[in-house]
């Protein structure tokens, strides 16, 4: 007992001074997975948000910034889907580095914030209004705080993977979501569709795509060398 | 003669039911033990220390069973048969999320806090105070609720909220109070006036999307978490959670937590024998038209 | 007893048969208890509400405010107490939906079995001799009255009780009619009632469990010394004002109250019980207090639960002759005072009630002899009319649910009103010994509506005299010996 302990240790202590070594690439293999969100049918239209009643963060958007629920681009591309590798190789334990979130402009930046359970989260407010951070978790703990402008930040970690919705009660437009998962191997799609899981070693791996509104979708992937591609289709619904 | 055959007779009948009656509740002793009232909590049993007792819960669930099943539910999920026609909505122990705590936001509450809201009741709900209950009773209800989570037995209660001497009741306390309700958007839900009509108030719901109403200073004398100054003190500390109302802990000094509790009390108009709004009356009748009104119009003078 | 008449049939008709018929009757409970108990958890049921309008109004279950209905535990005490209002934000009618109305109804039709012995009646049907005595039985399927309860507040700290009930013949009368304002200058001590209601009972009768004919009463609650024309019933409904208080968790409580002797009626002449004894135009005061406290449990253990002891006493008056007109009586004049002194207790080891009280009755000696107006030469022997006696009734509550009952009652007349060296007639005439076996189980408890399945047996021996529950011919065969007196009954007691 007391022997693993020790070995456990060691070992801890050296894949740490490892990652301390090599830094930032991952010490993984050079294969990725590559791919495009798209949808077919008729989302759900993003609404522009009226926030006449924060002047402080109306002024900041030259125009109003829309609703993110289902954030689509040009060719039916779908943004803010979060692509990760549920099973497979599920890439590093707990890094280093903490991950920001930012409410900017009455808006959550990014929309959505992926981490690992257990990665440190650091909550900034840049805007000249008070906001209350209101992480809906479920299989976490869902906590409350109010966070009024010039306050440090929040500093705070996820233990168990959830996707968390995040809510400010004061500013009932403000929505975004926090991602936790077991895997580094993450990516999140952008306005054009695509994503980008890289630093794969060959192998057979599932991959899940989550959009907010629509759920989850999950393919087997076979990774060699190169880029294998996989690409995620979402059925609209327009409510 | 015939007296004391009577008398033979329903003692013995009695003892005769007494067994039986012995046999059945034995049988039901065991929190997990099949009863097709409850569901099966998700730990096999826990308990409570307050006060000096010791709550079980085996003896709660009998309490359970009787006083709380019909609206937080045979699987304590808040669902009972009445709980459709009652809003807001009953607790969910299973997600072991409370409103009214001493313990930070995100954290269990003590034994304590959930012994106080089972003794106070939630004035602004259908929850009564169940002080009727004896304090064993509601010691083993405490211990009874705290099966539905196993987050009960994972972790343990935050640390309680330490809450400095109350501060002198001062014009200067009520007008800093005045300022810290204005700049950390109280008013965005409790409205300007605290009569529960802010900007946001109509937009708020629960953690479970239920809709949900700000506390109106205006016309309530009790507050949801208790009463007194050091429960005002606590309520905005600590937060409500489950609710909208965040948690204020990192954000206020306790002096300046003080001065907002004073000036919350000037908005409760309703309320007797109320020496921060008299003070406060008096002081607006001379400085009224000094002061800068609450809301988004001195947004930057309050800064 | 007599021996005149033996009917072979009849298993109550000797001596070793009723005992037989007691034992049988006492396995039969338990094994319904064992039975039902085990019936119970078996079946989807739900939980329970005396009166639905206040389960409706607060969506509580029933079982919160009753150890089982009608009877009520300390949190319904509470609410009761309060003027029907949980003190919170919602007590306020507006606060209801508009389409709530806070009525409820409660009926149990039966089957029931009575059987009287010492009965007199005629020894050939028809005769008209009235020199049979023997048992009269009689058994068939019935109704209860029927209560139509409304209550609830008119304001905050304004409450209300209407209780019109009916017998089965669906003759109405107002049970409780009262309005009460609660929580005087903010002060849960100073509560007012208004109206008729039931006297401040620790161990209340309109809230037991007991429906039988003979079950169905506390003997002592209704007893008065033979000859007596004393009409009054601790029981009973009264009417007058009532000045009560308690504290915050109803464990200390007190009740004063005084009290129309004429029990209400509106004409000064006849009592509102028809066929009562004349009534007065004076007043009564009736005094009740008890205190609770929790007994504490082995160590380590949560203990037994709440213990209620309580002393009540009645002092009253009635008259013992009349103002008449042309031979019409008007008016009670020359009162002659009575009471009745008691203590009460409530007491709980885990899931068994104990509920033992004790009462001593004291009525002038004037109100022991009719047709002689006080200041008038009593009779030789003539004596102060006394009694003592008591009960002891045991719950046991298998879950909210299920509750198994037994009583044991013995009330002894202490005077007679006439010395016995005088009048000859025995000591012990009016004596009473009674015991009651009853099973409830609550198949429904829901907050809109409850149903109980009611079983009971009970047996009475009145020596000499007409049992309390007026069952057999209303004749004794012999007044020398006991009559006794049985009921079986079988009810499906149901309110919403």
């Amino acid at each position: 007992m007391r022997m693993k302990f020790f070995a456990a240790l060691g070992f801890t202590v050296a894949m740490g001074s490892a990652l301390m070594v090599f830094a930032t690439p991952p010490p993984a293999g050079s294969g990725s997975i590559t791919g495009k969100v798209t949808y077919t049918g008729t989302p759900m239209k993003m609404k522009p948000i009226d926030m006449s009643k924060e002047p402080s963060c109306a002024k900041q958007h030259a125009t109003p910034i829309t609703t993110e629920n289902v954030a689509t681009g040009q060719g039916n591309t779908l943004e803010w889907v979060v692509v990760y590798i549920s099973a497979g190789d599920e890439g590093t334990t707990t890094p280093s580095q903490g991950v920001r979130y930012d409410q900017k402009g009455c808006q959550y930046l990014p929309h959505v914030l992926t981490m690992l359970a257990g990665q440190q989260l650091q909550i900034y407010n840049d805007d000249q209004t008070s906001h209350n951070i209101h992480p809906l978790a479920k299989v976490n703990q869902e906590w409350n705080k109010s966070q009024p402008p010039g306050s440090p930040p929040i500093d705070t970690k996820w233990d168990k993977p959830e996707f968390i919705a995040v809510k400010c009660n004061i500013h009932p437009w403000m929505h975004g979501y926090f991602a936790v998962l077991k895997t580094s191997h993450v990516s999140v799609t952008g306005e054009d569709g695509t994503f980008d899981i890289k630093g794969l070693a060959p192998g057979k791996y599932t991959v899940t795509a989550w959009q907010e509104q629509y759920g989850t979708k999950t393919q087997d992937v076979t990774v060699g060398a190169g880029a294998a591609t996989a690409n995620f289709v979402f059925t609209a619904t327009p409510y | 003669m015939t007296l004391k055959k009577f008398a033979v007779t329903f003692a013995l009948g009695s003892i005769a039911l007494l067994t039986a009656g012995a046999r059945v509740s034995t049988a039901q002793s065991h929190v997990n033990s099949p009863d097709p009232l409850l569901g099966t909590p998700s730990v096999a049993t826990e308990t409570s220390q307050v006060n000096g007792l010791t709550g079980h819960a085996e003896e709660g669930k009998h309490q359970y069973r009787r006083f709380c099943i019909g609206c937080h539910g045979p699987d304590g999920n808040g669902q009972g048969m009445n709980a459709q026609w009652i809003d807001p909505q009953p607790r969910d122990f299973t997600e072991a999320t409370f409103k009214c705590r001493s313990t930070p936001t995100g954290t269990l509450p003590t034994d304590e806090d959930l012994f106080n809201a089972i003794t106070r009741g939630f004035v602004t709900t259908n929850m009564p105070s169940w002080r009727p209950l004896n304090p064993q009773q509601r010691a083993d209800l405490v211990a009874f609720i705290k099966t539905w989570s196993p987050r009960w037995a994972k972790e343990k209660p935050g640390a309680v909220l330490n809450i400095p001497p109350e501060t002198a009741v001062t014009i200067e306390s009520i007008l800093h109070g005045r300022e810290l309700f204005q700049k950390l958007e109280c008013w965005k839900c409790h409205g300007p006036e605290g009569h529960a009509d802010g900007p946001s108030a109509s937009t708020l719901t629960d953690s479970k999307g239920n809709p949900i109403k700000p506390f109106n200073f205006s016309t309530g004398e009790r507050f949801m978490c208790g009463d007194s100054n050091r429960d005002l003190y606590r309520i905005f500390m600590t937060g409500l959670d489950g609710s909208p109302m965040p948690s204020f802990a990192d954000v206020i000094q306790p002096n300046d937590a003080w001065d907002l509790v004073h000036f919350l009390r000037t908005l409760q108009v309703a309320l007797p024998n109320n020496q921060e709004l008299t003070l406060w009356q008096s002081y607006k009748a001379a400085h009224g038209k000094d002061l800068k009104p609450i809301g988004p119009d001195s947004a930057g003078g309050a800064q | 007893m007599s021996t005149k008449f033996r009917e072979g049939a009849n298993p109550m008709n000797t001596k070793w048969s009723r005992w037989k018929t007691i034992w049988t009757c006492a396995f039969l409970l338990i094994a319904i208890v064992l039975c039902d108990a085990r019936a119970a958890s078996a079946l989807p049921t739900g939980k329970v509400m005396a009166l639905p309008m206040f389960a409706r109004k607060y969506g509580l279950p029933c079982s919160a405010c009753h150890t089982a209905w009608p009877e009520l535990n300390n949190f319904g005490q509470v609410f009761r107490d309060n003027g029907y209002q949980l003190m919170n934000d919602r007590d306020s009618p507006i606060w209801q939906n508009p389409s709530y109305f806070p009525i409820s109804f409660r009926i149990t039709p039966s089957w029931h079995r009575e059987s009287t012995t010492n009965q007199a009646f005629d020894s050939v049907p028809g005769n008209g001799d009235g020199l049979g005595v023997g048992t009269l039985t009689q058994a068939g399927f019935d109704l209860s009255g029927m209560d139509l309860w409304s209550g609830g507040t008119l304001y905050k700290n304004i409450s209300f009780i209407l209780l019109p009930s009916s017998d089965p013949t669906a003759v109405w009368h107002f049970e409780s009619a009262f309005i009460r304002f609660d929580n005087l200058w903010h002060s849960p001590w100073l509560n007012v009632k208004f109206g008729r209601f039931e006297l401040d009972n620790l161990i209340s009768e309109k809230r037991f469990l007991f429906l039988s004919a003979n079950g169905g009463l506390y003997q002592i609650y209704h007893f008065n010394v033979p000859g007596s024309i004393n009409n009054f019933g601790y029981g009973d409904n009264q009417i007058g004002v009532e000045l009560a208080g308690h504290s915050a968790n109803s464990y200390t409580r007190y009740s004063v109250s005084m009290l129309s002797s004429n029990e209400g009626g509106v004409n000064f002449t006849t009592d509102v019980v028809p066929g009562g004894s004349p009534s007065n135009r004076t007043y009564d005061v009736n005094l009740a207090f008890s205190q609770a406290f929790n007994a504490p449990g082995p160590p380590g253990e949560s203990g037994f639960g709440l213990e209620r002891v309580g002393a009540f006493a009645y002092i009253g008056q009635r008259p013992t002759n009349f103002e008449t007109e042309l031979g019409t009586q008007l008016v009670g004049i020359n009162n002659k005072p009575f009471y009745r002194i008691g203590f009460a207790g409530d007491l709980s080891y885990k899931n068994l009630e104990l509920m033992p009280l004790f009462m001593y009755g004291h009525d002038n000696p004037y109100l022991g002899q009719f047709g002689v107006p006080a200041g008038s030469t009593l009779p030789a022997g003539a004596q102060a009319p006394t009694f003592y006696g008591g009960f002891l009734e045991a719950h046991y509550y298998f879950n909210p649910q299920n509750v198994a009952l037994a009583r044991f009652e013995q009330i002894n007349v202490g005077q007679q009103a006439i010395s016995p060296s005088v009048s000859g007639v025995s000591g012990s005439n009016g004596n009473i010994t009674a015991v009651s076996f009853g099973y409830r189980w609550y198949p429904i408890m829901f907050s809109r509506a409850g149903v109980a399945l009611d079983g009971e047996f009970s047996r009475v021996r009145t020596i000499g005299q007409e049992p309390e529950s007026g069952n057999g011919s209303g004749f004794i065969g012999n007044p020398t010996a006991a009559v006794w007196s049985n009921s079986i009954y079988f009810g499906i007691d149901f309110d919403f």
